[in-house]
């Protein structure tokens, strides 16, 4: 009697407001006041490095309770550039990234395109290949690779890290997955007007996936920055670093200069932030769609 | 970006590996097929097939490049490997580790996804998405460098001075052997939650809503509705999720050198990526760390197919 009287007023709620409301309303302001501290919590890090860049190391030495720069000082990014080539590992970073997420781009609509629309013998055998690939965990082939870099006189440049990531085996079947959606009449009719395969490519293909584009470059360009094992590998020299294997070797070489390597770290990571701020909706919809797809 | 379980992209999510979607017929060009792939699929083969073919080699010679000499030495290396008690101990914590952390990402990020799709406007969900998706953004070892200062730090860290308040003494917590592992996945489940919520989150919008109005005018209420309804109809998103996860965490290594570079107090902290990279490059033992190398990959062989037989959702809502 009272389960029935329960749906009764559970019906007549969900006529009223919607279903959406019918369960969560009365919660609303408890689930609002959790994920705001739970925001704080996941934002603390960050905000603690952001501010400890900014804080003299005899400050944070003596006044460790205190969560706000008790004087303000820039002493710290002028300790971690003068000591450290920033400004080349950035620019290391930006070149590598840079390269790699355009060939990238290139080659996995390319392959992506061949798989999608094109009929050939051992198709899908090359397929299964090309997705096996995937299976290879990084580290497993980290030592070959280091060696190969090194028989090949890449080691030590920028080259060692570009050339390894020209081509990603996911990046290539998430282009497949968006291309095989475009209508095959499109591109049959592109034929028959007498265009050519790369014609059909630059003007019917890669107009009409602009998001898997966007999204794949979202993904690789990530992915490069923020590598660390392969750098770690491949590069020696403090000034062909880049900026995640820089700092590590910045830390290791002054772990007493906290208030530098909070300001290096913060050097780092502020660009892609802001960037992703600026574009968070099309980053949000980039990482989604590699995971929907 | 590589992933462990290849049927999970075959646009069911699992089964065998059939691959239908490849069936249709397209178009002909033999010449522009070949002209693209040959050089790609070379590409392929001596990036990845070669390497692992060569590292399989190394691993039956007691290999150090500095040497001029690399004597073959058979299965040595693989009978070091079975008598190697810190092998074995970086295998049980890279299993404990990666099956903790994923179990703990999935509940939390589920449970976040969940209550942030019932937020009632729509900048809500965008600002708390973009806030939880903000660690992700950041490189592992920037982070890393910070948790190791601000959080974990002996002097000053969060940690440390929240002890305080209940009158513990500061600790090292590098020097700890569980306590650091379990720092560590927290670490790890901060900086990776993010991605998963927004997948979940996508992955709730996407169920239809009929389902989920039916079961609330039949009386469910909002748990049951989740674990009954949307749960199970997001089989795709969260087989996907769970086994991406599982192949991402079996290759988490920078916040293991960051932290605890030479496995941590009787290397609790030792997993077998940092084993590989500290043989092979801390002490140039390649032909031994090779033969770790080979085991890792037998062990994510082996968690995939486990994977495989577990995540059998072949069903869909359409």
């Amino acid at each position: 009697m009272q389960g029935k009287k329960e749906s009764e007023n559970k019906k007549s709620k969900y006529r009223k407001s919607g279903y959406r409301k019918s369960g969560y309303r009365k919660y609303h302001y408890v689930i609002i006041a959790f994920l705001s501290a739970f925001s704080a919590l996941m934002m603390y890090p960050m905000i603690w490095m952001f501010l400890t860049s900014f804080k003299s190391n005899a400050e944070i030495r003596t006044n460790r309770t205190k969560f706000l720069p008790v004087e303000w000082t820039v002493e710290g990014y002028l300790s971690a550039f003068e000591r450290a080539p920033i400004a080349g590992w950035f620019v290391n970073s930006m070149f590598v990234t840079i390269c790699v997420t355009a060939a990238v781009i290139l080659t996995s609509t390319l392959i992506g395109f061949i798989f999608a629309k094109y009929e050939f013998k051992g198709r899908k055998l090359l397929f299964m290949l090309l997705l096996a690939t995937m299976m290879v965990p990084p580290q497993v082939t980290m030592i070959p690779r280091y060696l190969m870099i090194q028989k090949m006189h890449l080691f030590n440049t920028r080259w060692a890290l570009i050339v390894p990531g020209l081509i990603s085996a996911f990046s290539i079947y998430l282009a497949r997955q968006f291309i095989a959606d475009i209508p095959d009449s499109l591109c049959e009719a592109a034929k028959i007007d007498g265009a050519g395969p790369l014609r059909i490519y630059w003007h019917v293909v890669l107009p009409n996936i602009k998001p898997a584009i966007g999204s794949i470059g979202i993904f690789t360009a990530m992915m490069h920055w923020n590598d660390y094992l392969n750098p770690l590998l491949m590069l020696n020299d403090m000034e062909k670093m880049t900026l995640p294997l820089g700092l590590v070797i910045f830390d290791s070489q002054r772990s007493t200069d906290l208030s530098a390597t909070m300001a290096a770290a913060t050097l780092i990571m502020l660009p892609m932030i802001i960037i992703f701020l600026l574009f968070q909706k099309q980053f949000i919809k980039g990482m989604t769609m590699s995971g929907i797809k | 970006m590589y992933i462990e379980n290849i049927d999970v992209l075959d646009g069911r999510g699992c089964g065998q590996c059939s691959l239908p979607f490849l069936e249709k017929r397209g178009m002909k060009n033999n010449r522009f097929v070949a002209l693209v792939l040959i050089p790609s699929f070379l590409f392929l083969l001596i990036f990845v097939v070669f390497p692992v073919v060569y590292g399989l080699g190394i691993s039956f010679y007691d290999y150090n490049p500095a040497n001029s000499q690399n004597p073959f030495t058979g299965l040595e290396n693989y009978v070091r490997l079975i008598h190697d008690e810190v092998f074995w101990l970086a295998v049980k914590n890279t299993v404990v580790f990666c099956v903790a952390a994923v179990t703990g990402n999935i509940i939390i990020t589920l449970f976040l996804a969940q209550i942030i799709s019932v937020l009632p406007s729509r900048w809500m969900k965008t600002m708390f998405r973009t806030i939880l998706f903000i660690p992700c953004i950041a490189p592992m070892v920037g982070t890393s460098m910070v948790w190791k200062y601000g959080i974990f730090g002996t002097d000053g860290g969060a940690l440390n001075k929240i002890a305080g308040l209940f009158g513990f003494a500061p600790k090292n917590w590098f020097l700890t052997t569980w306590p650091m592992v379990l720092l560590i996945i927290v670490y790890t489940l901060w900086a990776d939650i993010g991605y998963n919520v927004v997948l979940f989150t996508a992955g709730i919008e996407g169920v239809p809503k009929e389902f989920d109005e039916a079961a609330a005018i039949d009386g469910a209420g909002p748990l049951r509705r989740f674990l009954w309804i949307r749960l199970p109809l997001m089989g795709r998103t969260f087989a996907f999720v769970a086994i991406m996860t599982m192949a991402n965490y079996f290759q988490m290594f920078a916040q293991f050198r960051v932290f605890v570079a030479n496995g941590g107090r009787n290397y609790s902290a030792m997993v077998l990526t940092n084993y590989v990279y500290k043989m092979s490059f801390d002490s140039f033992d390649m032909g031994y760390a090779s033969a770790v190398a080979a085991a890792l990959f037998v062990l994510v062989f082996i968690v995939a197919m486990v994977q495989n037989k577990m995540m059998r959702s072949d069903w869909t809502y359409e």
